[in-house]
């Protein structure tokens, strides 16, 4: 019976692998979305004959024993954190982060959440916001009498206005590293949430630690890739029907078995 | 029930065995670093009184094919493939533990461990710590890893030594009965991890030769339970 167990985790494994990559393919043009990948490990194993067993008098022991093992489960899905492709976009509140760096969003619960996803905008008051409507940290405020704006590559917010030459410093965005950024916890809306496995938030600004620079009027796009979730996709099927082929065999050795009176 | 029977029951309990391992192979067709493992049949004589011998066939003896899976290109700073011998040695709350499963992440302390969050030792024993500001470090072609032209840690190979078993303890890692010892000749890529080394084609056709010959000793059974029965019915009548 533990064949049709052994074969149905194999069958799960390989749902979860499509589940992945139809996800990563689903969030192909999201932006700042990082490909996630699923991680399998074998399961633990059934020690039927252990290895060093005595076999014999003279004290032969046994070299390898008998080790049945009980399939496979799911190890983790790790976010694999390659850098997207920067795409001109011109938005006057759009930046793109070179590096690993994260821009910090203060959620309404009062919480900091990262995100790579820098296509601000601004909100009725003048806020600098993310597209769900959260402040970006530190707030920044533009005037509502600003002509143009312009960020620099170290997150600087300048206001060009009509009656003066010098643009204006408004305040600066903070950039944010972390030990283990694989180990954010991702909760939608492009957003992450600091974990005990991420490590604390190192909160600074564009240009330091190693966390990238920004890039004023540009996006990152999605670093999903097409071609490699589609041959991904076709072993994940593949290797979902190998286990269900499995299944009818162990089915039918089973069924051989009741047949013997 | 006979002598007949017995054989053919200790035949049938090593190809249930089998089947399980290959199900389990298929099952770990994904499985990063996963090794196939295989059964060998051995006969077991046992000796009637008055009566020829008898022969029984055991399925006891598991052998785990050690031929290189395929390396997959993923790109990931800390996805290490070893390409030849050797195993990436892991401390574990039970002990050192060998894989060769080289897809590792940082802590949160930053230390670089597993998937499942055990530490990933160095040529020397000791953890590896990448320092928060280092980024993505680059290895060296004798596994140093250095960030800024700034040495880190030299990652290292181990094998169990020569004739010791490697019991398998789940989670991608395998035990070693004797010592480990460091391997000389292995290489490691970074960027790369070693996909299973199972192949589905094999193991599908061993698993329908398996399932036919389970089946062949079924019916044998039924035929030999045919003849008892009529025995039976012979010299009772």
């Amino acid at each position: 019976m533990r064949l049709l167990k052994i074969a149905a985790t194999g069958m799960a494994a390989q749902q979860m692998r499509v589940e992945t990559i139809s996800n990563n393919l689903a969030n192909m043009s999201t932006t700042g979305y990082n490909a996630r990948r699923a991680e399998f490990a074998d399961l633990h194993y059934q020690q039927v004959t252990r290895a060093g067993t005595i076999s014999a008098s003279d004290g032969s022991v046994l070299p390898t024993g008998v080790q049945l093992g009980l399939g496979v489960r799911p190890a983790a899905v790790t976010v694999e954190l390659t850098q997207g492709s920067l795409r001109a976009t011109g938005g006057d509140l759009d930046v793109a982060i070179d590096g690993h760096g994260y821009l910090e969003v203060t959620l309404p619960s009062g919480q900091s959440g990262y995100t790579r996803d820098g296509a601000l905008k601004r909100s009725a008051e003048g806020v600098i916001v993310t597209s769900e409507g959260f402040a970006v940290a530190p707030e920044i405020t533009i005037p509502d009498d600003a002509r143009s704006l312009s960020i620099n590559a170290e997150g600087e917010v300048f206001a060009f206005f009509d009656d003066a030459v010098e643009a204006q410093s408004l305040g600066q965005l903070n950039l944010v590293g972390f030990a283990n950024a694989k180990g954010l916890e991702a909760i939608g809306s492009n957003l992450f949430l600091e974990t005990e496995a991420s490590g604390p938030a190192n909160v600074t600004t564009a240009g330091q630690d190693g966390l990238g620079t920004l890039r004023h009027g540009f996006l990152e796009d999605s670093s999903v890739d097409p071609v490699r979730e589609i041959t991904e996709l076709i072993e994940a099927q593949r290797g979902y029907e190998l286990n269900a082929k499995v299944i009818t065999a162990a089915d039918q050795m089973l069924a051989a078995t009741t047949q013997v009176r | 029930m006979e002598a007949a029977g017995y054989a053919t029951l200790t035949r049938q309990t090593g190809l249930m065995r089998e089947m399980q391992m290959i199900a389990n192979n298929i099952a770990n067709a994904a499985t990063t670093g996963y090794r196939a493992e295989g059964m060998i049949f051995s006969e077991f004589v046992a000796r009637a009184e008055g009566a020829p011998s008898l022969s029984m066939a055991r399925g006891n003896t598991p052998v785990t094919s050690q031929v290189q899976g395929p390396v997959e290109a993923t790109g990931g700073a800390f996805d290490f493939a070893i390409e030849g011998e050797g195993f990436f040695l892991i401390d574990t709350p039970e002990g050192e533990r060998l894989t060769r499963a080289g897809a590792f992440a940082l802590s949160g302390e930053g230390d670089l461990v597993t998937m499942d969050g055990f530490r990933v030792l160095d040529a020397g024993g000791a953890p590896v710590f990448i320092p928060p500001d280092a980024g993505r470090p680059g290895l060296g072609t004798d596994g140093t890893l250095s960030a800024d032209g700034r040495p880190l840690a030299q990652l290292g190979l181990f094998q169990p030594v020569e004739g010791a078993a490697l019991i398998r303890v789940g989670g991608n890692l395998f035990e070693s009965r004797g010592a480990i010892v460091p391997v000389e000749e292995g290489k490691i890529l970074q960027g790369f991890r070693e996909g299973s080394n199972v192949e589905p084609l094999s193991e599908i056709a061993r698993m329908i030769e398996v399932q036919r010959a389970y089946e062949m000793g079924q019916s044998f059974l039924e035929a030999e339970h045919e003849r008892v029965r009529r025995a039976l019915d012979t010299f009772t009548r």
